[in-house]
């Protein structure tokens, strides 16, 4: 039970990474990012091919920094000439073309076969140690993420995103360079999604396009929307509740004698059913943006 | 020698066949204030947001001091000094109005400040403009949920805040309280005599007079009259402008109030 219970927790704490990263670009520069699971992708692919091709977790790191850095621009690049419904939509396209390529490269990405066998990063003098370890660093991670990015908040940095996410023309008339603005704002929140890919692809040992379908683009919107957009506080509860109401859904098919197929679909159905209760019942979500809180 | 800080040359912009702005030529001398008037539709605000970068002009130059500024998108053409308020200023929801307006002073917005610590300081100016707006009750009310005329006195003190070297306004005061008028002439009067241009487009003639020291007048995309805001009242095409032509040939044949010539270029 305890171990499974770090996992639960160790997967949290991943996601909260996510949904941080998330929040930044939806929850305070307004950007409506649908491709989200494209930047995490970044870092398990870039685990999984420095480690194909006989490299160490180190270059895998440079290699998932590197390419989420390259796609975050993109993604900053289109956001130039779409207005932000269009822009979402294009992010979507982005993260299904990178599935597309995951998927059919066969040579580069192992295909839908994936990557597996990689290393744990981490080895104590028994297998849960070494988790014990991974689930400290990823929540040493999430704090310092969660941190730095309240203090990005906290200043006028953060105040110009959030004067570009609700009045973008206003911005502009005072001066504020919006393409630079979305550039900063997509480049360090891209940061943590990749880091958080990079943990997850050496903790599970295996890397396949299947991690990286839409559907876990929307399992970090609903934490992000259920936490309250533009709380940082209230993301990483989302994503803990997340999870933990995840991790219940096994119990709870065994508690009702379903069968096992029920369970995915439970998944589904919360992540639906979560996203749009909070959307329609409570869209500033569990801890709301605080107004005013900047007094200079 | 008047040094000019804003001048724009021969500026054309049509929407489809219909011209908005004709070959109109005006010059701003650096430190004055100088009303835009003109009926509804002769282009006043498509002059504002072509100087200001926010429609692109179909032909002519605009320059800042002696810097080319026509092709510079907006936002640098704001951080060059030259700012503008727009006519239905909108507020954001999920920011107070302190918040508005500390963001509204750029300096020091980028991440690199965000991480080293020059964050933000208390700013006495905000305070100060909060205060003298009348707006110090509102300070840590959702920007948006503020009336209309609070919004156009947030939008005044945002570009006042930012510290621009010539502001365009446009009618900045239309929907403010009568009671508050005469704290935006405070206000931009201060402005002004720290050295800051002020181009404003306004229909409240007392408003005008009371500020302006020169007044250019837009008829259907023509520059059509230069003066100060004492004469217009006897200029003919003004009087047409507003009146109609009947009413135009009245002033122009009145023996005791002779018709003032429009200069043929606008120059102060």
């Amino acid at each position: 039970m305890f171990e499974f219970s770090l996992h639960v927790a160790t997967i949290a704490a991943l996601y909260g990474l996510l949904a941080l990263s998330l929040n930044l670009q939806t929850g305070f520069a307004g950007l409506v990012n649908f491709g989200q699971i494209a930047l995490f992708g970044c870092g398990t692919y870039g685990a999984a091919l420095a480690f194909n091709n006989q490299f160490g977790p180190v270059v895998g790191l440079l290699l998932g920094l590197v390419l989420v850095s390259l796609v975050a621009l993109f993604f900053a690049r289109l956001g130039r000439s779409l207005g932000s419904d269009y822009w979402g939509i294009a992010t979507l396209a982005i993260g299904q073309i990178l599935l597309t390529i995951a998927t059919n490269e066969t040579w580069l990405t192992g295909g839908a076969q994936g990557i597996s066998g990689l290393p744990q990063l981490f080895t104590g003098s028994t297998r849960l140690q070494g988790h014990l370890i991974l689930f400290s660093v990823t929540l040493a991670l999430l704090a310092a993420t969660w941190w730095l990015f309240h203090r990005l908040t906290q200043s006028k940095f953060g105040l110009s995103l959030r004067l570009m996410r609700e009045e973008p023309q206003f911005a502009a008339s005072l001066g504020y360079d919006l393409d630079g603005l979305r550039r900063s704002a997509m480049l360090v929140a891209a940061v943590p999604a990749a880091l958080s890919g990079f943990l997850f692809a050496h903790y599970m040992t295996f890397v396949g396009p299947d991690q990286l379908f839409s559907t876990e683009t929307f399992v970090v919107w609903t934490m992000v929307v259920i936490g309250g957009l533009g709380s940082h506080a209230g993301v990483v509860v989302g994503a803990i509740l997340t999870q933990m109401l995840f991790a219940a859904v096994p119990f709870a098919k065994d508690f009702f004698a379903l069968p096992s197929e029920y369970v995915a679909a439970m998944r589904l159905t919360l992540i639906g059913g979560g996203l749009l209760g909070f959307l329609l019942l409570r869209p500033q979500g569990l801890i709301p943006e605080k107004v005013g809180s900047i007094r200079g | 020698m008047v040094e000019i800080a804003l001048s724009a040359q021969k500026l054309r912009k049509a929407f489809g066949a219909h011209i908005v702005l004709d070959d109109v030529d005006i010059d701003i001398a650096r430190g004055s204030i100088v009303g835009l008037l003109g009926p509804n539709g002769s282009g006043k605000s498509t002059l504002l947001n072509v100087l200001t970068g926010f429609i692109a002009m179909d032909a002519g130059q605009v320059a800042l001091g002696d810097q080319a500024i026509g092709a510079l998108p907006a936002s640098e053409i704001a951080r060059r000094g030259l700012l503008r308020t727009f006519q239905l200023p909108r507020m954001p929801t999920r920011m107070s109005v302190r918040e508005v307006l500390l963001a509204a002073e750029r300096s020091d917005a980028g991440i690199f400040a965000a991480l080293v610590g020059r964050s933000l300081r208390a700013s006495a100016r905000t305070d100060e403009l909060l205060e003298q707006l009348l707006l110090s009750r509102v300070a840590d009310q959702p920007a948006s949920a503020i009336s209309g005329g609070q919004k156009k006195l947030l939008s005044i003190a945002a570009a006042l805040a930012n510290g621009p070297d010539i502001l365009c306004l446009d009618e900045p005061t239309a929907g403010v309280h009568p009671n508050l008028r005469g704290g935006i002439v405070t206000l931009l009067k201060q402005a002004n005599a720290q050295g800051v241009t002020l181009l404003i487009v306004e229909h409240d003639m007392a408003f005008v007079r009371n500020l302006c020291q020169r007044c250019v007048v837009l008829d259907r995309g023509e520059l059509i009259a230069d003066c100060p805001p004492a004469e217009l009242a006897d200029h003919p095409r003004v009087v047409e402008a507003y009146l109609g032509r009947a009413a135009a040939r009245r002033v122009a044949t009145s023996p005791e109030k002779p018709p003032v010539k429009v200069p043929a270029e606008v120059r102060v």
